[in-house]
């Protein structure tokens, strides 16, 4: 014990200069923004290359349930081909005005249990990722690029509560907002649907058009739960999502090559 | 609480006002601002105790973060300076690192300017880096570090003038 306490006072400048420091640091922080996403960036790039090695020993144990998930996927696509075989031949037009551009990549971080959570993917400026841009999966949306670094980027999950999405009804195309209020991670919640719109349990959920980052008709959910208040204009509806966010493994990053030309007039009008 | 204690606090409070107040605002060519509050960090008598000057190098950069709405990179560079000066002062004093009142009296004076130079340039260096943090902005760092140096040292050396007449 006597010769801790000697220990400690010997170094106790260098023990106060670091604990100032820290201190200092924290201040520096708060005070200033550049500073604050310099230290976020920071983080980020080092917490993504701990997961990216984690989760390499992991996935080697795991390939036969990804050969499985793509092969199925691929099937459904080989399906999706074979069908625009069948009747048309209009297909490079219809590829070349599609203004979506579509990567693929790897989740290597993924949270569902906190109010706010993040994945991180193992594409990064390098691979051409920008924030804002949508993040999907074979069987709905994951969410919207929150940051990037040189390798990896953080998505801003679905599961987050502050993300609002741009959703519509498949049937009628009658569009609301699309929000998680921190629960289930499968249960979500549509606003803004007028009263005047039938609603039905087990109708589906796509994203709406109007979303700079999806492009209109990905399935979302469907409908598992609605009130209608007595004094209100809107809906209470709840939404079941088809896809499990708590267990994927492969996405795809969209980007809307139209983005400028509509934040271009989405700018004009507001000035 | 003697004498010397006494004046160190009035010079301290001192040093932070005409900093804050007035130093800061003086915007020579746009962007040099001589940061005089360092002349506290030099005249700090050699024997007194150097923890209680890392503690006053934080206080003094955090008040003046906070009196001129800094982003907390004074903070930093104040603190950083209070615990490398033992460093500074042995390596431009050498043998003569114990004489109480070593910036004034009684050493060479390539020693003091040496040490003079070592501090201003540390500090001003530490104080961009933090400030701008990005490895594309090094330029406009040492350009900084260089100008608003030399007029730190020129009002630096001026005020040593004042004590070496006592």
């Amino acid at each position: 014990m006597r010769q801790l306490i000697n220990a400690l006072l010997e170094y106790k400048n260098t023990l106060l200069y670091i604990g100032l420091l820290f201190l200092s640091i924290i201040f520096l922080n708060q005070r200033s923004f550049y500073h604050q996403s310099v230290f976020s960036n920071l983080s980020l790039s080092i917490s993504s290359r701990m997961n990216f090695f984690n989760d390499g020993i992991y996935n080697y144990f795991n390939l036969v349930k990804i050969n499985q998930q793509l092969s199925a996927e691929n099937e459904k696509l080989k399906v999706l081909e074979l069908a625009q075989y069948e009747g048309m031949e209009l297909k490079t037009e219809v590829f070349e005005s599609f203004s979506f551009k579509v990567t693929k990549a790897r989740i290597i971080k993924n949270s569902y249990n906190k109010t706010r959570n993040y994945i991180i993917i193992d594409k990064g400026e390098a691979d051409g990722v920008k924030t804002d841009m949508g993040v999907i999966t074979n069987d709905g949306i994951i969410g919207v690029i929150n940051q990037t670094t040189e390798d990896f980027s953080s998505v801003l999950s679905l599961l987050h509560r502050d993300l609002k999405i741009n959703a519509s009804f498949r049937k009628n195309g009658a569009y609301g907002s699309l929000s998680w209020q921190s629960n289930h991670p499968k249960k979500m919640k549509l606003d803004d649907i007028s009263t005047l719109n039938p609603v039905f349990i087990g109708d589906t959920i796509v994203t709406g058009g109007m979303s700079d980052y999806f492009p209109y008709g990905i399935p979302i959910g469907k409908i598992s739960k609605v009130e209608r208040p007595e004094y209100e204009g809107y809906y209470d509806i709840e939404v079941e999502l088809f896809g499990n966010l708590t267990q994927k493994e492969f996405v795809y990053i969209i980007e809307n090559k139209n983005l400028d030309q509509i934040k271009k007039l989405d700018r004009d009008e507001s000035q | 609480m003697n004498r010397n204690n006494l004046f160190s606090i009035f010079q301290f409070v001192l040093l932070l006002f005409l900093q804050s107040f007035l130093l800061n605002n003086i915007n020579l060519f746009g962007f040099i601002n001589p940061n005089l509050y360092l002349l506290f960090f030099v005249v700090y008598r050699f024997d007194n105790n150097p923890t209680l000057l890392i503690f006053l190098g934080f206080l003094m950069g955090l008040l003046l973060d906070l009196l001129t709405l800094g982003s907390g990179a004074h903070t930093i560079a104040s603190l950083t300076i209070a615990f490398i000066r033992p460093v500074i002062i042995r390596t431009s004093f050498g043998i003569n690192y114990d004489i109480p009142m070593g910036m004034i009296e009684g050493t060479q004076p390539t020693q003091r300017l040496v040490y003079l130079l070592l501090m201003i340039t540390i500090h001003h260096l530490l104080l961009y880096s933090i400030i701008y943090l990005s490895l594309d902005s090094v330029l406009i760092i040492f350009k900084n570090t260089l100008f608003t140096s030399f007029f730190t040292f020129i009002m630096i050396y001026v005020s040593l003038g004042l004590f070496r007449g006592k």
